[in-house]
């Protein structure tokens, strides 16, 4: 899909301007952040791509204007009495929608998924193990401390603690703890354990937030667009405006309040009855009853998360390729994006990543093909194939997937018997070691979701890729690789090992699925991890 | 069958100065047994809460379960010694008022769940409070005015809503009150933690009048059912036949012993809303203790999980008493027999 990305900028655009989302103050800091990136790295400056925002978009007849004040009801999938408001380990949508109102980092992805500095004003490598960050001036935490170099140092070394190691650990293993050093108060330079071009990436996380030395998570203080307030796990949050907030203008909302909603249809009624303004993860099923609903439009995104199958290829049947590669022959991937996503995707093709700027795009597409199926899976002594697929409900369409592909693999003499477990019995003792599961994923750039999933030291590696060291090796070069256009070479290879022997069966991107009020306006279609804009809510408003 | 207490009249000044002792000891006989109760549900909880798969570590840290920080988690929860242990420890808390610390959020119980026991104590002591009368006066002039117009048309809606389970009335009313049809009402009870739940009263009402409808049927039922059994009773024959007034004969004679078991049957649907509350909190995300224990058992949350089985099921005992001794000081036989 060449041109998928261009596609989706375009499509992007039309919706800002159609609905004159996008103010003229955000273009013009966007178009900054862009400068700031081609100025200061040569690392990633070929990563801009045409995205660009049209200057067109400057030309607003009849927008929508924005309102300052008022309280802003976010009702979020999910919550529970374990939910969080720590900034470096948010695990259900209302920790990751607290971490966002909370937190900045150092940089971070933009709504087509492209990366731009944040805290940092420059954010360089000497060398691919030496790098260079410089903070902003004037960067001040909710209770009024300028943010220093200690504090970069300190949140880089709560996020690495070996004894409570942060999500973002696992991304950021070339950190090295005593390799950090502050030059003056606004500068650290970071040596690395080894060469790594990753790390600027790794630190545009959401949830590697900076925070302040002396941080106590009962009462977060960070620098993001809105301060704590108050906190009930399983309930809500509120939190107030922060009337310093270093992005100019922003944010426009008195207050947002956070409400957990575990149960989707009471997410969806709240929204309906007008007790929220906005909500994440609308069920499929329920999307016409919003869209008919004249007071709420639906934003739907699409993203580079997967729902992927999950072959061990370390075990039997599935230790040979060949019975990979039938696996992956068998699946009709629009059907299933048709079925299990109710249309709200796009179909893949056994690769993850798509909007990394090394995406092997150029790979022809693979297609169901029953008869080679079944002539792989022949040669392979495997013509009457029985698996074990073990599932749980932990992710929307991940059940129906599962369903879809136990018809699908019908065809091809392969008998799929559906598993489905409670969720303690998933991420049980069996977890990371099913022979044939499911998993879900959002959109990472390449390296990120190889570090977390297909490396021997991974936290999540449950295919047990890569099978030999050439893998290894082509990932291992890529990371010192300061030449883009080389780095993306090696990477062509890796990707195209997956692609021909890889055990992962990746049939489909899911959109976000997400909805709001018509009297909200400012959330635009963001292909990242989180849904709803990212959370991002500093440039949203009630219309005037 | 029922026998008036005709034949022990006589010898009543007696036996009334036992009733004080009988009741008592009674009471206290029910009130340790009750305890022995708790203490054998708390060891059976404990007992299946271990045998779920996974423990608190697993279940908080979900997809993110890596062996190094299931075991970080677990040495910071002190998940680490043995379930005798930890049983004892708990125990030990309950006896001296220290119902230990969520293992989910780290919060004491108590300051977690004050909150909710309150929300839903309110809402099922509304329900109640609504309920009751009007299911004893739904079945009672079902019962006087049987096979006529009210009572055909109040048996055939009691019989309906008897046989949609509670979750199928709660969706019904959001459709019709706050979302579909109207929406003049909350579809959600986001009750806000800081406020005391009787300030919000919009968000109680769908919740409340959705038990009400669920638990109304049952007790006007039984009410219907055992007020026609006595109507046509001999004792009640023989005080109309002496001439007594209608109504007296329904107030003094018909009412106090059809009442009977529909105490029972109320002390049953009460004891039902502390626990059926669940379901309901969950189609209203009302915040109260089912959603709290729902949660807790998917967290494996063993303080929370034992702290709402422990007032669930006390709930439950005293409730049955309560119901036993209303049935005792009401039925004369009962209360003579007494010692």
């Amino acid at each position: 899909m060449p041109d998928h990305n261009d596609l989706f900028s375009k499509v992007l655009l039309e919706e800002q301007l159609r609905s004159n989302r996008i103010t003229r103050k955000e273009l013009l800091r966007r178009a900054f952040a862009g400068a700031v990136i081609i100025g200061t790295s040569g690392v990633l400056g070929a990563c801009g791509g045409d995205g660009s925002n049209d200057p067109e978009g400057q030309s607003q007849g009849g927008a929508q204007k924005q309102k300052r004040g008022g309280t802003l009801r976010l009702g979020t999938a999910g919550g529970s009495s374990s939910d969080t408001v720590d900034a470096h380990t948010p695990v259900t949508h209302p920790d990751q929608a607290r971490v966002v109102q909370l937190n900045d980092s150092l940089a971070r992805y933009d709504e087509k998924f492209e990366f731009e500095l944040s805290l940092a004003e420059e954010f360089a490598a000497e060398k691919a193990d030496v790098w260079t960050i410089r903070l902003l001036e004037g960067l001040e935490f909710h209770n009024g401390k300028t943010v220093t170099a200690d504090d970069v140092i300190f949140s880089l070394q709560r996020i690495i603690d070996p004894d409570v190691p942060a999500f973002g650990a696992g991304g950021l293993t070339s950190l090295d703890p005593n390799g950090m050093k502050k030059l003056d108060e606004r500068t650290v330079r970071l040596t690395l354990k080894q060469p790594d071009v990753t790390i600027r990436e790794e630190l545009a996380q959401y949830f590697n937030g900076i925070v302040p030395v002396d941080y106590n998570p009962k009462k977060p203080v960070g620098v993001g667009p809105f301060m704590f307030e108050s906190f009930t796990p399983g309930q809500e949050s509120r939190f107030v405006r922060n009337p310093n907030y270093w992005r100019e203008g922003e944010p426009y909302a008195d207050e947002i309040v956070i409400i957990d909603f575990p149960e989707a249809s009471a997410r969806v009624n709240a929204l309906l009855g007008g007790q929220v303004d906005a909500i994440d993860d609308v069920p499929f099923g329920q999307v016409p009853v919003i869209e008919g609903n004249a007071n709420l439009n639906i934003l739907e995104a699409p993203s580079g998360g997967w729902l992927p199958f999950t072959m061990r290829i370390d075990a039997a049947p599935f230790d040979d390729v060949r019975v990979r590669q039938a696996m992956r022959l068998l699946v009709n991937r629009q059907q299933m994006v048709d079925q299990a996503l109710a249309g709200h995707g796009t179909v893949a093709n056994d690769l993850y990543s798509p909007f990394d700027s090394c995406y092997a795009s150029d790979l022809p597409q693979r297609e169901q093909d029953i008869d080679q199926a079944k002539s792989l899976l022949r040669q392979a002594g495997q013509s009457d194939l029985t698996v074990e697929l073990q599932t749980a409900d932990v992710a929307a369409g991940l059940l129906e997937a599962a369903q879809v592909i136990a018809e699908q693999a019908k065809a091809a003499g392969v008998t799929i018997n559906v598993k489905k477990l409670d969720s303690g019995t998933f991420y049980g003792d069996n977890y990371l070691k099913w022979t044939f599961a499911q998993d879900f994923w959002g959109s990472r750039p390449y390296f990120q979701q190889v570090a977390a999933g297909s490396l021997p030291d991974s936290a999540y590696n449950e295919t047990h890729w890569p099978p030999d060291n050439t893998y290894l090796n082509l990932i291992a070069e890529a990371k010192r690789t300061v030449d883009e256009n080389k780095r993306c070479e090696l990477l062509h290879q890796a990707q195209e090992l997956e692609y021909n022997e890889g055990g992962h069966i990746i049939w489909g991107f899911f959109n976000h699925v997400d909805a709001h009020s018509a009297k909200v306006t400012g959330l635009v279609p963001d292909r990242g991890t989180l849904p709803l804009n990212q959370y991002g809510f500093s440039h949203v408003s009630f219309v005037e | 069958m029922r026998q008036p207490a005709i034949e022990s009249s006589d010898d009543r000044p007696v036996k009334t100065r036992w009733v004080p002792h009988g009741i008592t000891w009674f009471i206290l006989r029910r009130v340790l047994l009750g305890i022995a109760t708790l203490f054998i549900i708390s060891l059976i909880v404990f007992g299946a809460t271990q045998a779920l798969p996974g423990d608190a570590a697993r279940a908080i840290l979900g997809r993110e379960a890596t062996p190094q920080k299931l075991a970080a988690v677990r040495k910071q929860l002190n998940l680490n010694r043995p379930v005798t242990d930890q049983y004892r420890e708990w125990l030990g808390g309950i006896v001296t008022g220290d119902f230990g610390r969520s293992l989910a959020n780290q919060l004491p119980v108590s300051s977690f769940l004050g909150n909710r026991i309150v929300n839903s104590g309110f809402l099922v002591l509304l329900s109640a409070v609504i309920s009751i009368p009007l299911s004893l006066l739904i079945g009672s002039l079902g019962a006087l005015w049987r096979d006529r117009p009210f009572d055909t048309v109040t048996s055939i809606i009691n019989l309906a809503l008897a046989a949609l389970p509670e979750f199928v009335i709660g969706v019904g009313l959001i459709l019709l009150f706050a979302t579909s049809v109207f929406q003049f009402l909350p579809a959600v009870s986001l009750i806000s933690p800081d406020t005391p739940v009787w300030e919000e009263l919009e968000f109680i009402v769908l919740p409340a009048l959705t038990l009400i409808l669920a638990v109304t049927p049952y007790i006007s039922r039984i009410m219907r059912g055992s007020m026609i059994e006595v109507l046509e009773s001999d004792y009640v024959e023989m005080a109309r036949l002496k001439g007594l007034r209608e109504r007296l004969v329904i107030s003094r004679h018909a009412l106090p012993n059809g009442i009977i078991p529909a105490i029972q049957v109320t002390a049953l649907q009460l004891a039902y809303l502390a626990g059926g509350v669940v379901v309901i909190e969950f189609v209203f995300t009302f915040p109260g203790i089912g959603q709290a224990l729902v949660d807790a058992v998917a967290k494996r949350d063993l303080p929370i999980i034992q702290s709402l089985s422990m007032l669930i099921a006390g709930v439950y005992v005293v409730l049955n008493l309560l119901a036993d001794v209303a049935t005792i000081l009401i039925s004369p036989r009962l209360r003579t027999s007494l010692r």
